[in-house]
C-alpha cells in the first residue's frame, strides 16, 4: 500500500510492518531464544527477589555484608505473575522460587556447603550483574517516565527524610551524619528506589521468560512473531503495575514511593530499563579509557551504546565484567537442547560462554523488537490500517527506531545470518 | 442537558470507560461543574488491547486514573478549537498532538463523533484508548 523503505534496514523494517522481528524468523533463532529466556529467567528469579530484599529492608545498612542473603520470607515471597494468588496469572507455575535456583543455591557448580562458603568463593548467583544494570537506570536521565522527576521532588525528600530518620532511630552518629550532609543518606535512598524499580520490573519478566519457555516445549509458538507476540501482550497486559518502593523498619511499613502516585510498570520501569540497560548502559572497565582527554567515551548520556545491543560478546566475555557475570549465571541453566547446540559449534564447551552471550543478544533483539512493535501499536497504528498515511506514520516510526542501529557497533545486520555464533 | 457521565451512560457504547472510571475514582470529577474535555474511546477500543490489559488497571485506581486523565482537558473545546493548536496538555500532564483536522485526529485515535455538547463539557468519540509517549 506505501512504496518500499529505502533505509538502510528496509528488509528488516519491512518485516517489522509483517508483524515480524528484528531477528529473522528460523526454527533455530526460536530455539536458541527461548532456550536462553528460561535461562536468564532463573537467575533472574533471584536477582528481583534479592532487589526487594535489598530496597525494602537492607536499606541503608551500613556495613550491609549479608545483602545477596535474601530471607526465607523474600524466597517464599509470591510473584505476582505465577502461582494461584496471581494478580494476573502469566506463569502457570508456582509463585515462590523456582526450584532450579533453590537447588542451585544449595549445590553450586561445587557442592553442598554453608551459604557463607558459597558466597565467599564465589560459587553463586552473580547478583553484582542485577546491581550494574541497577545502578545504569540510577546514572543515566532522560529516558522518559515520570521517576526521575519525582526521586527529586519535595515529597519524595520529605518521605526519604522520614524514612532515613526512622532508620537510624536512636543512633546519635548517623543522625548527626544525616544532619551535616543531608544530601548524602538521601542520594542512597534514590539508589535503593532504584533497587526497588529493578525488582518490581524483573519480577514481571522472570514468569513471562518462563511460561515461554514452557510453551515452546509443548510446540505452541509456531515461530519467532509468535514468541515476539507473546511478550507484546505481556508488555500491555503489565503496563499498569505499580511502581512503589516501601521499606521495613522495626515492622512498620514506611511508603518512600506510594502506589498513590501513579507510577507505572510501563512508563517509569521497563521503558527507561531497555534504554538505560539494552541500548546506553556505561563502558565496561578496561574496555575504554575513562580518561575525558582520550575522548572514547561520548560527552553526552544519550549517546552510550554499551548495551546488549551493541556488545562486542568477545571482550566483554572478561572477568568482572557485567554481562559475562550474567553470561556465567546462564550457563548453569541451559535447557539441554542449547547445550548440545553450543557442543556442535566453535569450540564447543570452551567458547559455550560466548556462543550463549550471542544467542542472549540475538534474544534481546526480539525483546527489543516487542517493545518497538507494543509502542507501534500504543502510540501509532496496526500494520493493517487501512489508511495509507497511518502506515507511513508507522513506517517513519520503525525508520526512527532503526536509526538508532545505524553506528558501526551495533549488532542488528550480524543478527541476521545464522552464521553468527 | 445530561453531564458527560449521564451523556456516555445514555449512548450505550461507552460500558467499559464508565467502569472504569468509577474504578479509577474519577466519577465525582467528571460530575463537577468542570468543564472538561473528554476523548471517550468506545467499548471496541478497550477490547482491542490485549488480554489484561484493563484488568491491571483496574486493579490499580491510581495508574488507571492516569491514563484516564490522559483522555481529558480542563476547558471545553469544540473539534474548531482545537484544531488551532498543535497539541494539548491533559489533566494527565503529558501533551495530546492533534495530528489531522479531516478526518479528525487526535494522537493515534480517530474521532468517530465530535462536539457532543453536555452541561459540564464536550465529548469527543474515539476509537482507541491513547497513551502518553
Amino acid at each position: 500500500m506505501i512504496p518500499p523503505s529505502t533505509h538502510r534496514y528496509a528488509e528488516v523494517i519491512h518485516r517489522l510492518e509483517a508483524g515480524g522481528s528484528m531477528l529473522p524468523d528460523t526454527p533455530e533463532n526460536l530455539q536458541q531464544i527461548i532456550g536462553i529466556y528460561k535461562a536468564y529467567a532463573v537467575p533472574m528469579d533471584f536477582y528481583w527477589r534479592d532487589l526487594l530484599y535489598i530496597a525494602e529492608r537492607v536499606f541503608l545498612n551500613p556495613l550491609p555484608a549479608f545483602k545477596y542473603f535474601p530471607s526465607q520470607e523474600y524466597l517464599d515471597l509470591p510473584n505476582s505473575y505465577a502461582g494461584e494468588t496471581a494478580d494476573l496469572r502469566i506463569w502457570r507455575g508456582e509463585a515462590g522460587a523456582h526450584p532450579e535456583l533453590l537447588e542451585f543455591m544449595e549445590k553450586g557448580e561445587t557442592r553442598r556447603m554453608p551459604k557463607l562458603l558459597h558466597h565467599l568463593w564465589h560459587d553463586r548467583i552473580n547478583m553484582e550483574f542485577a546491581e550494574a544494570c541497577m545502578d545504569a537506570m540510577f546514572w543515566h536521565q532522560g529516558m522518559g517516565g515520570r521517576f526521575y522527576d519525582y526521586l527529586e521532588s519535595d515529597t519524595y525528600k520529605a518521605n526519604a527524610d522520614r524514612a532515613i530518620k526512622a532508620y537510624f532511630k536512636g543512633n546519635p552518629l548517623m543522625l548527626g551524619l544525616h544532619k551535616l550532609f543531608p544530601e548524602m543518606f538521601l542520594e542512597q535512598v534514590r539508589k535503593l528506589s532504584y533497587y526497588a524499580n529493578l525488582g518490581l520490573f524483573w519480577e514481571v519478566m522472570a514468569p513471562v521468560f518462563f511460561e515461554m519457555s514452557d510453551i515452546y516445549d509443548e510446540g505452541g509458538f509456531s515461530g519467532v512473531p509468535a514468541a515476539m507476540d507473546f511478550l507484546v501482550n505481556g508488555i500491555f497486559a503489565v503496563a499498569g503495575r505499580p511502581i512503589y518502593h516501601h521499606v521495613y523498619i522495626n515492622g512498620e511499613c514506611l511508603e518512600i514511593i506510594p502506589k498513590s502516585e501513579g507510577f507505572t510498570w510501563l512508563y517509569e520501569a521497563a521503558l527507561p530499563y531497555v534504554e538505560a540497560v539494552f541500548y546506553r548502559t556505561a563502558p565496561f572497565r578496561g574496555t575504554k579509557s575513562y580518561n575525558a582527554q582520550a575522548g572514547q567515551v561520548p560527552a553526552d548520556q544519550a549517546d552510550f551504546h554499551y548495551g546488549i545491543l551493541y556488545a562486542d560478546v568477545f571482550p566483554v566475555g572478561s572477568a568482572g565484567i557485567p554481562p559475562t557475570l550474567l553470561m556465567q549465571d546462564m550457563v548453569h541453566f541451559l535447557p539441554p537442547y542449547l547445550k548440545e547446540i553450543y557442543l556442535q559449534h566453535r569450540r564447543g564447551e570452551e567458547d559455550q560462554l560466548i556462543q550463549l552471550g550471542i544467542t542472549f543478544q540475538r534474544s534481546m533483539y526480539n525483546v527489543t523488537s516487542a517493545v518497538i512493535q507494543a509502542l507501534r501499536a500504543a502510540l501509532f497504528y496496526p500494520l493493517d490500517d487501512p489508511d495509507p498515511e497511518h502506515l507511513l506514520a508507522n513506517r517513519r516510526f520503525f525508520e526512527s527506531q532503526m536509526d538508532r542501529f545505524l553506528r558501526p557497533e551495533a549488532r542488528l545486520r550480524d543478527v541476521q545470518t545464522q552464521d553468527y555464533r | 442537558m445530561p453531564d458527560i457521565l449521564d451523556t456516555a451512560r445514555a449512548a450505550g457504547c461507552f460500558q467499559t470507560l464508565l467502569a472504569t472510571i468509577e474504578a479509577g475514582g474519577l466519577l465525582e470529577a467528571l460530575a463537577s461543574p468542570g468543564p472538561f474535555t473528554v476523548f471517550a474511546p468506545v467499548d471496541d477500543a478497550f477490547a482491542a488491547l490485549p488480554a489484561g490489559t484493563v484488568q491491571t488497571l483496574v486493579q490499580n485506581p491510581p495508574q488507571l486514573a492516569r491514563i484516564l486523565k490522559y483522555h481529558v482537558l480542563s476547558g471545553q473545546y469544540t473539534r474548531e478549537q482545537l484544531i488551532a493548536q498543535a497539541e494539548w496538555t491533559t489533566l494527565e500532564g503529558a501533551p495530546l498532538p492533534i495530528r489531522r483536522f479531516d478526518p479528525f485526529e487526535v494522537k493515534n485515535a480517530s474521532v468517530n463523533a465530535a462536539d457532543v455538547v453536555c452541561d459540564n463539557g464536550i465529548v469527543h468519540v474515539i476509537n482507541r484508548v491513547m497513551l502518553p509517549g
